[in-house]
């Protein structure tokens, strides 16, 4: 028994001060990746999700590709995404006759190293996808008469979502769209196979080294920190929500 | 711009406000507008009467364009305006202003946010002009104690009258009204219909789609029966109303005025 607690609570490896900031700056930078990805998803999403609504007889010139894109993107397994970005990009910026430029083949903006970017693309290319399913729904979910009121005023299409449909649609769909941000989290840590020290791979390197799981268990600890209270906010979010369509029914 | 001197010159040669000859629609297989015609003269109120299902909101559709005709000409202040491509149909649409059934206000925006919108949107109205102007239209729709509030904490009337004030911010021509009460309490009937009543007597140019006979009468220059896609009888409303000449305007009046 006591040797079970000591391979997962053993504090003295979690806390060992070399430990505990190895994890902690690889949760950091867990947390820099998701945020830095997590808005670019959101805004790649919402884009997606526009181009998707396209109305008008030529509009499939635009809607087929991007739903071909969102299809593709959400088939892939984000792991493969991220190796093939990776790997392809350097690649593709290399030699005399490259096609790619260095500064986007192996990108180092505002000094982050190349693979951090590469992690970035790579998980904004999928979670746009799937954040933009979010979005649809919400845009669906408003009512048709909104659009006709906007139009019937004399606003474009373009102006019409622009201020009447998307802002509704976004308040609509926060709460899966948080739920979306935690899963775009955890899969961060996924980029621990380009060679980034995140928290998974910081944890990795003390289990080998000392053959025991607390620190392992610390990296779980700091996502259940932070994921849990993302959680209950979704709960709030929806709730609040429901009591506000209630209302509006009564 | 040229535009506007073809519209003053047909306008001096007497054209009327809004021409409709022989307007088709189908949703699918459904035909739902066979062959309208109508005419609006600058100032006149004309109420269109009918069964549900008789076609009188998509007229009232086929006239902003929200749902183009398939077949026959629109004419609004003598220029056609059937097949207007998309910018041309935003600039129709800015001279004819629409109030729904359901009010249709933007929830995310308080009662003059929702006014100043589209104005400052489309015509570029600076905020701070917009705020002013819209102020005064929801003053003139009796919503100026209510301003800012969201349309969720409005009453169906209130909402109403804000969605007259909206659509009035555009200064329209022509105002088309899709039967604006029909999904108020009865008690709120009257005040949206004393905004309607008070816009015709300023001479504003109205179509209105109603089934408040009562209003027809007292305000109406001329009332339009229609049933199944096509007017059936027309004319000031004492003599439609009052003395129907037609078969199927005396049965559904006799239905509508029985109780």
């Amino acid at each position: 028994m006591d040797q079970i607690i000591e391979q997962y609570f053993d504090l003295g490896v979690m806390f060992d001060p070399d430990n505990f900031d190895k994890v902690l700056d690889g949760f950091a930078f867990t947390i820099k990746l998701s945020i830095v990805a997590g808005v670019l998803s959101l805004i790649w999403g919402l884009i997606l999700a526009v181009l998707r609504q396209t109305p008008g007889r030529w509009s499939f010139v635009v809607r087929w590709p991007t739903i071909a894109y969102i299809d593709v993107f959400r088939g892939v397994p984000q792991l493969l995404t991220i190796l093939i970005v990776s790997l392809s990009l350097a690649a593709l910026a290399v030699g005399d006759n490259a096609p790619l430029p260095r500064f986007i083949g192996v990108p180092e903006w505002f000094g982050q190293p190349a693979p951090f970017w590469y992690g970035v693309i790579a998980i904004t290319l999928t979670y746009g996808a799937y954040m933009a399913e979010v979005y649809r729904a919400g845009i669906e979910a408003v009512p048709g008469g909104q659009m006709e009121a906007a139009r019937s005023l004399g606003m474009s299409y373009g102006s019409s979502m622009r201020h009447v449909i998307v802002p509704q649609a976004v308040r609509k769909v926060v709460p899966p769209l948080l739920n979306d941000f935690i899963a775009l989290m955890k899969d961060t840590t996924l980029v621990s196979f380009i060679g980034l020290i995140e928290v998974v791979q910081a944890a990795r390197d003390i289990q080998s080294e000392t053959l025991n799981s607390s620190a392992l268990m610390l990296g779980a600890f700091l996502f259940i920190f932070v994921t849990i209270p993302l959680a209950r906010l979704v709960d709030v979010l929806i709730a609040r929500q429901q009591a506000q369509t209630e209302r509006g029914a009564a | 711009m040229s535009e506007s001197t073809s519209i003053e010159q047909e306008q001096a040669r007497g054209e009327p406000m809004l021409r409709l000859e022989g307007v088709e629609k189908r949703f699918g297989e459904l035909r739902v507008l066979n062959g309208v015609d109508l005419e609006v003269k600058k100032g006149q109120v004309v109420c269109v009467i009918g069964p549900s299902g008789s076609g009188k909101s998509t007229l009232l559709r086929c006239v902003n364009l929200l749902a183009p005709p398939e077949a026959g000409n629109v004419f609004l202040e003598g220029t056609e305006i059937t097949g207007e491509l998309e910018e041309g149909v935003d600039f129709v649409r800015r001279r004819v202003g629409m109030v729904f059934q359901q009010f249709n206000l933007f929830p995310h925006k308080s009662a003059i946010e929702n006014v100043m919108l589209a104005p400052n949107v489309v015509l570029d109205r600076g905020k701070k002009e917009g705020r002013t102007r819209a102020g005064e239209l929801l003053e003139r729709v009796g919503m100026s104690e209510k301003v800012d509030e969201y349309p969720e904490r409005l009453s169906g009337g209130q909402q109403q009258r804000v969605a007259i004030a909206r659509a009035l911010a555009m200064d329209p021509h022509v105002m088309l009204f899709d039967e604006v009460t029909s999904a108020l309490d009865p008690e709120l009937v009257k005040e949206v219909l004393d905004v309607m009543r008070e816009l015709a007597d300023e001479g504003m140019t109205m179509i209105v789609v109603t089934h408040e006979m009562g209003f027809a009468r007292d305000v109406a220059d001329r009332v339009v029966f229609m049933d199944e896609g096509v007017v059936i009888e027309e004319g000031p409303p004492a003599s439609v109303l009052e003395n129907p000449q037609r078969e199927r305007t005396k049965q559904f009046l006799g239905l509508v005025l029985e109780h």
